[in-house]
Parts: structure tokens; C-alpha cells; sequence
């Protein structure tokens, strides 16, 4: 069975995060204190959401002199609604043996 | 760029910072928009240890961006690349396992015949007889004394051995050799040789055609440490 994509755990804590205030650009340092992912981890998956046209980036054009400008993050509509739906089927999930063995492999 | 007053902190910040700042640009200006990104987050981070994590982060996060950047290659590209680094590995790699493990040698005279003859070639072990060590019988490759010609030669005397030859035939602590790979004509198989004791760390060795062979009767015993290899097989 092909694996669901946007289902890890480290995924989904992203996505409530960045559910918190759908509008709202977030940074990637914020997002990596909230969600306590490193940054090796919170990085590739910000990548594959862009790719997949599920996360809007910008540079926020720096302020200060010689502060480097920042990359910001945030959902899009149909990344709002995938991430929804996402949490909610988690929740959903009855926990069981075989619902934590589907999940991991589903 | 001027660098963030943040950065500067501790010398731990430093190095992580151009850790990660070397990883992203490399010699560019400026690296890939991911890489970039984790780099201008960094200031962010409070303490060396975060700083720490962080960079060690954003090396992963870096070489995600290059593998999926890699993957918007051409295929043709991508398999030809790979093809390069495959027979890169492969030649780097069998230079030095024919320079420190398994290697080929060329037999170029009589002198160990009929075991082995003129033109013969046999895998040596360069690596594994310095952990076994080498036996009584093993035939071992070093360079003759005096040249840096590399011959083979039969192990006969181990360190506290001794050989004497008597009526043609060797003897060893007192008790005279059976020799099965001597050649079979009594002519070339009769060994004429004086009486020695092998000092610790030396080897008495002969060739097995006794009449052609320059070995231990001429030049005396052979350093231990002078061993090149031990020859595990003709081909």
C-alpha cells in the first residue's frame, strides 16, 4: 500500500501549528520552537509542502542593516484544507494496535 | 555580509555559522533559497548548543535541497553522473585493494618450479598473513636482499629453528623434511646448504627448484618485517 502523504506526526504537529492563525507568515526558527522539530527535520518538509504548491513562501526584506532578510512560511487554501483534513482524520483514528500498525505504514 | 551581532557571541557560534554558511554557499554568493533560509534564521537561535542544533539541522536540510534539486536533473544527466562516480569508486577502490589487500605477482624465473613455473602468475596476500602470520611451508613474497626485485620463496625455518641439509636433503631441528613439491629428478631437487639457527624475527626460506634458486643459502635469512605478502594461489 502506497504511504499517504502529509501523515507523520512530525508533519502533522507542523500543520497545527501553522493552523494556529492560518493568515499569519510564520518563521522557520518560530515554527521549529513551537513544533520542537529540528531543523533538519521542519526544513525538508516545508520543502515538499512548497513543491507540492501546499505552502506559500516570501523573503521578508530586512529592516535592520545587515540583518539578512528572512524566509517566511504559510499555508495556502488547498494547504489549509489538506491539513485540516489531516489532523482531523487523526483524531478520528481509534487508537488501537492495528490503527498505530496502519499508521505508520499507511 | 556584514554578520549579525548574534552570531558573534561565542566562538561556537562562529563555527557553526560558517559551518552551515560554507555548506549552503560553498563558493557562491549566495546558495540555494532553503539553505539560505535556514542560514538567516540562525541569529534566531539563543546558547551554543542551540546554535549547534541548528546548524547540524540546516547541513540535512542543505543536502535535502541538493538531492531535489538533483532530481529535476535530466535523467540522462542523472545516470551518467552516477555512472562517473560509480567507476570513479570502483577504480579508486580497486587501486587500493590491489595496493594493501589482494594483488598479483609474475613469476619470472625457474627458481620455484615445478610449484610455480617460468611466467606464472599467483594472488598474494598483502593484508591477512600479518595477523595469522606465516607457517612452515607458506610460500612468501619479499624483496631479494640487495634489490627491490620481489621473488617467492618456501618458508622452510620459523625464528629458533634449525636447518642443516644432509645427503642432499633437509633437515629441520634434527628430523629430516618430507618436500612433496620438490621437483622430480633427483638432480634439481638436491639441496646442499650450511647449517643455521634462524634468528627471532627471520625466516630461512628456499625456492623449490634447489639447484636454480638464489634464496636463504646465499643471502641468509629474511627479515620478518621485509615480507611483502604471503602467496595464496596460482592462475
Amino acid at each position: 500500500m502506497p504511504r499517504k502523504p502529509h501523515t507523520s506526526p512530525q508533519t502533522l504537529s507542523l500543520f497545527s501549528a501553522l493552523l494556529d492563525e492560518p493568515q499569519r507568515w510564520r518563521y522557520g526558527y518560530d515554527l521549529s520552537k513551537e513544533t520542537s522539530l529540528a531543523s533538519g527535520t521542519l526544513y525538508p518538509i516545508l520543502m515538499r509542502l512548497t513543491e507540492q504548491k501546499l505552502l506559500e513562501t516570501r523573503w521578508e526584506p530586512s529592516d535592520e542593516p545587515g540583518r539578512p532578510p528572512r524566509h517566511m512560511y504559510r499555508l495556502t487554501a488547498d494547504g489549509a484544507a489538506l491539513a485540516e483534513q489531516r489532523l482531523a482524520a487523526k483524531v478520528a483514528k481509534p487508537r488501537t494496535i492495528g490503527g498505530a500498525i496502519q499508521a505508520r505504514t499507511a | 555580509m556584514i554578520v549579525d551581532q548574534a552570531v558573534q557571541e561565542s566562538a561556537v557560534r562562529r563555527i557553526a555559522y560558517a559551518v552551515l554558511a560554507a555548506a549552503v554557499r560553498g563558493r557562491r554568493e549566495r546558495g540555494g533559497d532553503w539553505g539560505e533560509a535556514v542560514l538567516a534564521e540562525f541569529p534566531e537561535t539563543t546558547g551554543d548548543w542551540a546554535a549547534v542544533r541548528w546548524a547540524i539541522g540546516g547541513l540535512r536540510a542543505v543536502r535535502y535541497e541538493r538531492r531535489a534539486r538533483r532530481r529535476e536533473l535530466p535523467r540522462l544527466v542523472r545516470i551518467r553522473r552516477r555512472a562517473v562516480l560509480i567507476a570513479l569508486i570502483g577504480v579508486v577502490g580497486g587501486l587500493a585493494v590491489n595496493r594493501f589487500v589482494l594483488s598479483v605477482g609474475y613469476q619470472p624465473s625457474g627458481s620455484m618450479q615445478p610449484t610455480y613455473d617460468i611466467s606464472d602468475r599467483y594472488v598474494v596476500d598483502l593484508a591477512a598473513f600479518r595477523l595469522t602470520g606465516v607457517q612452515r611451508g607458506d610460500i612468501v613474497e619479499f624483496p631479494m636482499p640487495g634489490t627491490d626485485r620481489l621473488v617467492i620463496k618456501r618458508v622452510i625455518g620459523l625464528p629458533g629453528d634449525t636447518v642443516e641439509c644432509r645427503d642432499g636433503r633437509v633437515w629441520r631441528n634434527g628430523s629430516p623434511l618430507d618436500e612433496p613439491y620438490l621437483p622430480v629428478d633427483l638432480e634439481s631437487s638436491r639441496t646442499d646448504c650450511s647449517a643455521t639457527t634462524v634468528p627471532p624475527h627471520q625466516l630461512y626460506v628456499l625456492g623449490d627448484h634447489r639447484v636454480v634458486s638464489t634464496d636463504s643459502r646465499e643471502y641468509g635469512t629474511v627479515g620478518e618485517g621485509d615480507l611483502h605478502g604471503r602467496v595464496l594461489l596460482g592462475l
